[in-house]
């Protein structure tokens, strides 16, 4: 070989390395990025703070693991493969066409094998999924010694009604809880398409819809404030229908009660119509008292075959409510 | 009067004309291509040569192209729709960006339906037309009239769906499938959820003719000896997209029927009140929107292993592996619907069950993962640039198939459902997949389809844009996801920390849109150096399957003499008789140099070939009046539409005449005057 082929060889020989450690070192950076994006507090999936949320990290890690077994060989594989047998192998020309063999397939039990070990990693990641999905239901009352606050929310266009029926109080994009103690909360909507309620941090989303509850349990672990959103689009003032959700001592919570009872404001069937105009940015709101059954009127209101529109209706439904309860 | 002037002009008024920049920007836009494309083809005087050899001809090859084009039309459309949502989100931390609400969720709403509907879907119909007979050694689709009609039906939908720049200027906001009951008369009162809906039924019911057809071409129109297990992957796995378009689409027409009767007679269905029930939608919606993700997919899958064999030089591995792979992904893709909303509430049991038949999709998709690779298993391996397409596919889709299954648990999902994590994943799907697979299927068939092969050096270029923009523009979105980003929003707060991932998304899209000029760009320096490229052989890849034994491109009867088929590489087997003598196959693999095989002239017979009609045009301009008089509540022209959708319907339906012989001889001294073309 004359000197000036050798040059040449070596020359990009030299560039493949150098190409090869710069597409090393930009993964190895991205790999890193999202390292840290991850694991900074403004991630709120991988910063769980109630019992629920960090259930549902643990298992997406869990399921992760499960894939990875998969996934990271059969990565490593195509690559390699990719490379060996590609056609251009100069240095091992020889042995690759050796290797050639155009009618090579795994045969019959190659095959089962193929499909039996994404089988067993599913297999074992279904009974992880069915026992998960029993054990996170919404639907399931979490265990605990304290007894459940119990919220009512109603999903408006755009806002978050928080009503709590046993403390007579209600408040509109704001919600204050207990640290350590479960709530739950009733969901509906009124006025309202499709919506979904979300505490990233707290627990997974679940939508509040006209004309149905729908349930979710929470605990916060300790004190905090999270981001709370809707998550399904539901119009113009979607972007905004943000509130705010705040867990506090047993004794801060009694005295947040107290406090609101002093607003002036007061949830009435007027003030109630008022609210369910469309709205956008609405700021946080407190009222001292609630209409009696309000939640349940609002549910109600849809599964009724009169027009659904307002004041004179829910008088109407008022004389409902009681010819039910007097059953 | 006033009854008259709604009798006439319905919902119609002054302020439905172009008002706002961006309708009279488009409107604008549209007029002036359209002047500039009719003084063309005036100063041309092409107009009879569009007319009678392209707009009403029933060539599946013809059609091919012009579905290819038509949605790389509507390509630049929804990429401008994307541009613009990746803009505004870059920007709107604690400010409204340029856009308001409104006008942003109908750009995702516009984004969404063109993307599926007319470029995905536009592309696979466009392959497989000008392919699947090929293919299978047919001269013709079972249906060559259904086939045009069913292209101008899509046609028509495209241009309804486009209409609202230039009429109304609104479209709908709430989001691609039109949820109810966001979607009902009560939250949407304009024209927009009308147009997303009428432009669905006439492409959807293009769709559903197409798919119709596509089964019975591969049932009936199979070349002797072609058994069904000697079929091509592709033709196998479009056969299953095409099952899932057959039994999913009438369910999208019912569902968005019913919804335009709940906007239009107010019906209650998916109304808020009244007995309507929302969930019914979201349940109809999905029963059609699962499969509708696996007729994306499907077809490709099927060109991967079309392409991989080719390039490995190899036969597919566990041919029979594959096949089974792809029916249980076709059965499997109608009992998953429910995981789009697990968070629905329906409770523990129906849950799981779903969640659990979603990760089972895993185990055939896995396998096709391990056959691929294993085909490239000593093999060898060119690394031509519809291989790159495809080794990015495959890194891409098991990124995606692993958020998919991460999603299929319920209790994770119901933390990242509707985040932008979910946007991550379908994206990585469409875009990995589906999209990575057009473009491998346009570049691997392209001299088939031009007779020139494309830039090699600018493809892989392009590739590389594409995979680099496609990972930093998605990557940032399933961070976001976890960050708490839900979908859909025009503006947030900055203390989310959103703001840097968005840009780096925006980013991200600027090195695709590089990606796409650089597309543009070789598809230029390909037609200018076509005679470099020229393919005289019909065979530049060296190939397995019949569309290389043709021409490229073919006579428009495919196949002077109609090749019996005895194996599953059948093209591949014909070379390897060919060479056979006194060469090892395992060292002197079959060449392009492979001896021609000689027909005398009798073997030549008289070919019966679809006649061009424009009815297909008459019936599909009548449907778009229809669509777009219903659109507007016009009744009268909604009759005259529909009326006249009928009657061109038994016109064609009684006319016999619809094909004409060509006589042998012609044929023979047309192969003759190719073969002197090639070796001249």
């Amino acid at each position: 070989m004359a000197k000036w082929q050798k040059d040449k060889v070596a020359k990009t020989t030299a560039m493949k390395i150098i190409r090869f450690i710069i597409v090393l070192l930009v993964i190895t950076s991205a790999a890193f990025a999202t390292f840290f994006i991850l694991k900074s507090d403004s991630t709120l999936l991988t910063h769980p703070k109630g019992v629920i949320a960090r259930d549902e990290f643990h298992l997406m890690l869990t399921n992760v693991f499960h894939m990875l077994i998969v996934i990271v060989p059969t990565y490593i594989l195509l690559f390699v493969v990719a490379w060996k047998y590609r056609a251009k192998n100069s240095s091992k020309l020889d042995r690759s066409q050796a290797e050639y063999d155009p009618d090579k397939s795994p045969g019959i039990f190659g095959e089962l094998i193929l499909w039996i070990i994404p089988s067993i990693i599913v297999a074992s990641m279904a009974t992880i999924t069915w026992d998960a999905t029993h054990d996170l239901d919404p639907y399931r009352p979490l265990k605990s010694e304290v007894k459940p606050l119990q919220i009512q929310v109603v999903a408006l266009n755009w806002k978050w009604l928080f009503i709590y029926p046993e403390q007579g109080i209600a408040t509109v994009n704001f919600v204050q809880f207990p640290e350590r103690t479960p709530v739950h909360f009733s969901l509906a909507a009124d006025g309202s398409p499709m919506n979904s309620f979300w505490i990233p941090q707290l627990s997974g989303q679940i939508y509040a819809m006209t004309g149905m509850v729908t349930p979710l349990y929470i605990m916060a672990d300790g004190p905090g404030v999270y981001a709370g959103k809707a998550a399904e689009i539901n119009g113009q003032g979607y972007a905004d229908m943000v509130f705010v959700a705040k867990s506090t001592s047993q004794s801060n919570f009694d005295s947040w009660i107290v406090s609101v009872k002093q607003s002036p404001l007061q949830l009435t069937n007027n003030t109630y119509n008022e609210l369910l105009r469309p709205s956008e940015n609405n700021p946080t709101t407190l009222y001292s008292s609630v209409e009696e059954g309000l939640f349940n009127k609002v549910v109600l209101k849809y599964m009724h075959p009169m027009h659904p529109t307002h004041h004179m209706y829910l008088n109407h439904m008022d004389s409902h409510m009681e010819h039910k309860c007097a059953h | 009067m006033e009854n008259m002037e709604k009798f006439i002009f319905g919902k119609l008024t002054l302020d439905a004309l172009p008002h706002l920049w961006y309708t009279i920007g488009a409107t604008a836009s549209i007029l002036l291509m359209g002047i500039v494309f009719a003084i063309i083809l005036t100063k041309t005087k092409l107009w009879g040569w569009l007319w009678h050899e392209w707009l009403t001809s029933t060539d599946p090859k013809k059609i091919g192209t012009m579905y290819l084009i038509f949605a790389a039309l509507m390509f630049f459309r929804g990429l401008i729709d994307a541009g613009m949502i990746w803009i505004q989100q870059a920007m709107a931390a604690d400010s409204t960006g340029y856009l308001s609400a409104d006008h942003f969720q109908q750009i995702f709403t516009s984004h969404g339906d063109i993307m599926v509907f007319f470029v995905t879907m536009g592309i696979f119909f466009g392959l497989m037309n000008w392919i699947i007979p090929l293919q299978i050694g047919a001269r013709d689709l079972a249906y060559p009239f259904v086939n045009s009609l069913g292209f101008w039906l899509t046609v028509a939908g495209g241009i309804l769906i486009n209409l609202f720049f230039v009429v109304g200027g609104d479209f709908a906001n709430t989001g691609w499938l039109a949820p109810a009951p966001l979607s009902e008369l009560e939250f949407n009162p304009g024209v927009g959820v009308d147009y997303l809906i009428w432009s669905l039924q006439l492409s959807g019911l293009g769709s559903l003719l197409a798919g119709i057809n596509f089964i019975v071409t591969i049932i009936k129109e199979r070349a002797p000896g072609m058994t069904l297990m000697k079929m091509p992957l592709f033709v196998w796995t479009s056969l299953c997209g095409m099952l899932l378009i057959i039994t999913a689409f009438p369910v999208l027409t019912a569902t968005t029927l019913l919804l335009w009767l709940d906007r239009f007679f107010g019906m209650h269905f998916f109304t808020t009140g009244f007995g309507g029930n929302q969930m019914m939608y979201f349940n109809l919606i999905w029963m059609w929107g699962h499969p509708e993700v696996y007729i994306l997919v499907l077809p490709a899958f099927g060109l991967y292993s079309e392409i991989v064999a080719t390039f490995s030089q190899k036969k597919i591995a566990g041919y029979t592996s594959m096949v089974i792979a792809a029916l249980s992904i076709t059965a499997l893709s109608y009992l998953v619907w429910l995981h789009h909303f697990f968070t629905m509430g329906a409770g523990a049991d129906v849950n799981s069950f779903f969640g659990i038949v979603t990760m089972l999709i895993a185990i055939p998709s896995g396998v096709q993962v391990f056959n691929w690779i294993l085909t490239m298993y000593k093999g060898k391996v060119i690394f031509a640039s519809p291989m790159y397409w495809f080794m990015g596919f495959v890194a891409t889709f098991m990124l995606g198939g692993m958020t998919g299954v991460f999603m299929a648990s319920p209790p994770a999902d119901f933390q990242v459902h509707n985040s932008l994590f979910l946007i991550a994943h379908f994206h990585t799907m469409i875009v990995g997949v589906a999209l990575f697979g057009s473009f491998a299927g346009i570049t691997y068939w392209f001299p088939k389809i031009m007779g020139f092969t494309l830039n090699e050096r600018l493809g892989k270029y392009a590739f590389w844009l594409w995979l680099i923009g496609f990972f930093v523009s998605f990557i940032p979105l399933y961070l976001l996801g976890f960050k708490g980003a839900t979908r859909r929003l025009d503006h947030y707060a900055a203390s989310t920390d959103w703001q840097p991932l968005y840009i780096t998304a925006a980013i991200g899209f600027i090195i695709i849109t590089c990606g796409i000029l650089m597309q543009i760009y070789q598809l230029i320096v390909s037609i200018k150096e076509r005679k470099l490229h020229l393919d005289t052989t019909g065979d530049p890849w060296n190939g397995r399957t019949l569309e290389w034994s043709t021409t490229s491109p073919p006579p428009h009867y495919n196949f002077a003499v109609i090749p019996t088929v005895s194996g599953r590489d059948p093209f591949w087997e014909m070379k390897l008789q060919g060479v056979q003598k006194g060469r090892r196959p395992g060292k002197d693999y079959p060449q392009k140099n492979y001896p021609e095989k000689e027909y005398s002239e009798k073997e030549y017979k008289d070919i019966l070939l679809p006649k061009n009609t424009a009815m297909g045009i008459y019936i599909s301009a009548f449907a778009f009046v229809f669509g777009f008089a219903v659109v507007w509540h016009i009744l009268w022209l909604a009759t005259i539409g529909l009326v006249g959708t009928i009657v061109c319907v038994i016109i064609i339906s009684f006319d016999e005449h619809r094909e004409y012989i060509l006589p042998a001889a012609e044929v023979a001294q047309n192969e003759a005057s190719i073969k002197s073309l090639v070796q001249g």
